[in-house]
């Protein structure tokens, strides 16, 4: 009942005309950084941060939090219709999702995206109102063999990315570990790969690099198939837009993967929304009972990873509060608001000031239905993108991508990265490389490298640390099933196969 | 002809106003936005600190134009130097430095603008640090510390950032002065520095007071020792290394403000103005006190000599650290 209590509580401070004003204010910048490539919520919440000092506290937290869960709903558009990922936790939704759009249901896949968001939003601010203070606590127990052990389940992943051949998956995903090499060693403080770069010591920017891969390489691609009348096919009528029923049933397992494994990943301060996308999509993959069309445009490989990162938004705020641990950036500049205003962020924040996290939790109740009604209607009128003629689609690719990926360091240096991973996209397209291992690859790479030099740091170089430990070894054993089930199905092919023959 | 004569009496005494005014003020006033450059990505300390003064510096009307903050992050600090260096001479741009400004180029031969190149301008603050470990560990002072580092070399475990940092190289000056050692693992943020040591992974960290308030506030961590000159007036039953000591070299973690190279003098004047009147002004004041920095305000000449001598002692501790230093 004391939850209950305080949620009615929480409610009184949220559903406030003011708060209800600033909350609808924060979702819609949210929704509109997560459109835009390059200007994240992280460098929007610090621009508007020193606007929110002559407001009410509450209401500030209010509405920069609505920033940053609303960008999670924005993300997956430019994902979905141009392929350009628009947050770094929307790569993953390029996959299926721009498959989708070319097969005309571009509005199906925005449409689910919003209501797996939804749904993991509103699920992860249940998970951070009744667990928070525990699951803080659970997560403390995460030390480097166990962020290793999760890094090293992240990649296996590469198993459920690999189209054909399994030889080209892990090559691309060896050359995406060998780009995370690139740049300042944390351990040593000696540059590597650099040549000589000094833009190159920060290492290669990954919504660049990414950018590159998706989006030029499929501009790249389809200039040269020009004769092609049509680009998308577009269904005729407002209710073609929107998921249908048969959608969101097929989806039920991957709103509820998407949730807690975002949920979970994001309570921790060294994992992030990329690794959770990562992780659903390939659990979504594991279990499914078609996995070899994922990546042909399945509409589950667009829910899983769009809920992933939306409950990771609130899974982000459980270290936050908690304990007054930010797990990113994002929380490190709403921890330098949470001072700014007066207050000490820390483990008894919540105790002395149950008015701001619960006002903040039912905020985004209310804010997550806010952008349900917000976005759906928006589905429609985006998916119109997708009529323009290829002679104006690709120059907008282009300039969204350019302008984007500049934005996002005011780095010129970061658009000629982009340029050269457009080619290596290409390239990878023709040779039929996945990308997408290569992208999984620079993503956990550096933590993966970062958390085993840990690990053996801390046990003296005995390589035993990483599978004598409970939750390490556990997650070890669940990343070697992972690699067998390939094998096993392919037993299971050859003995199918034999049966046939012999009858 | 009186007309004419009264005319001409008229622009010559227009124009030797108008050129005894430009004679009288050399001064500079910005005429545009203002970009503040920083190291770090939106989120980072420097960012943080360079956004809090932009508004604070707004709020007290000691500037006239905008401050914009610029994030340059990569590469320690080498990305953001050298955008100074290549703003030479450009009065509309000035840098937030740390002690990293002074490290990254000594380590870092990518790094190719040092601190001396740019234009010093003013120190602001001295951010203070003091040794933490976890409210149930057996060790209650420097002592307990040292003697169980001494009983089991390299078993105790103290979480940190990169080794160029100033944790890491404050316990090598421990180490040396104690003759003792311990493992030193680098996380790349303050986060999970601290949640390693809640977790109890790790038996120390080099923490600064603010952070570290909460946690003892909750009963999660204790202070041990406090890595500053005199006791910190926020935690006054703290005694630093040295009364137990510990004769170290305090390495200080300074912030504050340079331009970019060749700054003319009415320029450097107008900033060194400018912070003047932001370091005595009451929003800056709450400012330190809420944050418990530090003040240390510092120009001039024995600014330049801070830097000279920072430089020096940074150069001969990593080195001692086994870092490679390129300079």
């Amino acid at each position: 009942m004391d939850a209950f209590n305080s949620l009615l509580l929480g409610f009184s401070v949220a559903l406030t005309p003011i708060n209800l004003f600033w909350c609808l204010v924060g979702v819609l910048m949210g929704t509109v950084v997560g459109v835009l490539p390059g200007l994240g919520p992280a460098a929007t919440i610090a621009m508007l941060l020193p606007l929110t000092l002559k407001m009410d506290h509450t209401t500030a937290i209010i509405a920069l939090a609505g920033i940053f869960y609303g960008a999670r709903y924005g993300g997956s558009t430019t994902s979905i219709l141009l392929n350009i990922p628009g947050e770094s936790s929307s790569v993953v939704t390029c996959l299926d999702g721009y498959q989708l759009a070319r097969k005309g249901r571009a509005g199906a896949a925005l449409g689910i995206s919003a209501i797996a968001s939804f749904v993991a939003g509103t699920i992860g601010v249940l998970g951070l109102m009744l667990i928070a203070p525990p699951l803080a606590r659970f997560a403390l127990r995460f030390a480097p063999p166990e962020y290793f052990a999760l890094m090293v389940l992240g990649l296996v992943m590469v198993v459920f990315l690999a189209g054909e051949s399994m030889v080209k998956a892990l090559l691309a995903m060896f050359v995406g570990l060998w780009i995370a090499t690139i740049g300042t060693d944390l351990f040593s403080g000696e540059s590597r790969f650099t040549f000589g770069q000094a833009k190159l010591l920060g290492g290669v920017d990954f919504i660049a690099a990414t950018v590159g891969i998706f989006a030029i390489a499929e501009v790249l691609v389809n200039l040269e198939s020009r004769g092609a009348a049509e680009l998308f096919k577009l269904a005729k009528g407002l209710r073609n837009l929107l998921p249908t029923l048969q959608d969101i049933k097929d989806c039920r397992f991957a709103f509820l993967n998407g949730s807690l494994i975002g949920f979970f990943v994001g309570a921790l301060p060294g994992a992030g929304a990329t690794v959770a996308s990562f992780l659903s999509y390939g659990l979504e993959k594991a279990v499914s009972r078609h996995p070899e069309k994922f990546g042909t445009g399945v509409i589950e490989g667009v829910a899983a990873p769009e809920g992933a990162n939306n409950a990771d938004a609130s899974g982000a705020l459980v270290p936050l509060l908690t304990l007054g641990i930010p797990g990113g950036n994002t929380t490190a500049i709403l921890l330098g608001g949470l001072i700014l205003w007066g207050y000490r962020p820390g483990p008894l924040l919540i105790q002395e000031h149950p008015e701001l996290f619960w006002g903040l939790v039912a905020s985004m109740y209310v804010g997550n239905v806010l952008l349900l009604i917000l976005n759906l209607p928006l589905v429609p009128l985006f998916a119109q993108i997708l009529r323009l003629p290829y002679y104006v689609l690709y120059p907008l690719i282009l300039g969204i991508s350019i302008v984007g990926v500049y934005s996002v360091n005011n780095s010129l240096f970061d658009v000629w990265v982009m340029g050269l991973f457009g080619l290596l996209g290409y390239l990878m397209r023709k040779l039929e490389f996945p990308a997408a291992a290569l992208i999984l690859g620079m993503v956990l790479g550096d933590s993966l490298e970062r958390a085993l030099r840990q690990s053996l740091m801390m046990s003296q170089g005995d390589i035993a640390i990483l599978v004598t430990r409970p939750i390490s070894g556990v997650l070890l054993a669940i990343a070697a099933l992972v690699l067998c089930l390939p094998l096993v199905r392919k037993v299971r092919y050859w003995r199918v196969e034999a049966i046939e023959r012999e009858g | 002809m009186k007309h004419r004569a009264m005319s001409v009496a008229i622009v010559v005494a227009v124009l030797t106003a108008l050129s005894g005014e430009r004679a009288g003020s050399q001064e500079f006033k910005p005429s545009r936005q203002i970009e503040a450059v920083v190291h770090t990505g939106p989120g980072g300390g420097s960012d943080l600190l360079a956004r809090a003064i932009a508004e604070m510096l707004q709020k007290e009307k000691l500037i006239s134009q905008r401050m914009q903050v610029v994030n340059k992050s990569g590469g320690g600090s080498a990305v953001a130097m050298s955008y100074l260096a290549e703003k030479k001479g450009d009065p509309h741009t000035i840098g937030f430095f740390t002690g990293v400004w002074v490290t990254n180029p000594l380590t870092t031969t990518e790094a190719t603008v040092s601190v001396k190149d740019l234009t010093p301008i003013v120190r602001l603050m001295l951010e203070p640090a003091v040794i933490a470990v976890k409210a149930d560990s057996p060790y209650k002072n420097m002592k307990d510390f040292i003697e169980a580092a001494k009983k089991s070399p390299n078993q105790l475990r103290q979480s940190g950032g990169s080794i160029t940092g100033r944790d890491n190289l404050m316990r090598l000056l421990i180490q040396k002065a104690t003759g003792t050692q311990w493992t030193y693992i680098s996380f790349p943020s303050g986060g999970e520095r601290l949640s390693n040591l809640l977790g109890g992974h790790v038996h120390m960290m080099v923490i600064e007071p603010q952070e570290a308030g909460e946690q003892i506030r909750a009963g999660n961590l204790r202070v041990i020792a406090a890595l500053t000159e005199k006791r910190l007036p926020s935690m006054p039953n703290v005694p630093t290394i040295k009364e137990q000591g510990i004769d170290v070299t305090i390495i200080p973690q300074a912030r504050g403000v340079v331009a970019p190279p060749a700054a003319s003098k009415d320029v450097v004047q107008y900033y060194e103005g400018v912070f003047d009147r932001f370091a005595k002004s009451a929003s800056w004041k709450q400012y330190v006190e809420q944050n418990q920095f530090e003040e240390g305000y510092l120009k001039g000449p024995p600014l330049s000599k801070f830097f000279d001598e920072l430089t020096v002692l940074m150069r001969d501790v990593l080195k001692e650290a086994g870092a490679k230093v390129v300079r």
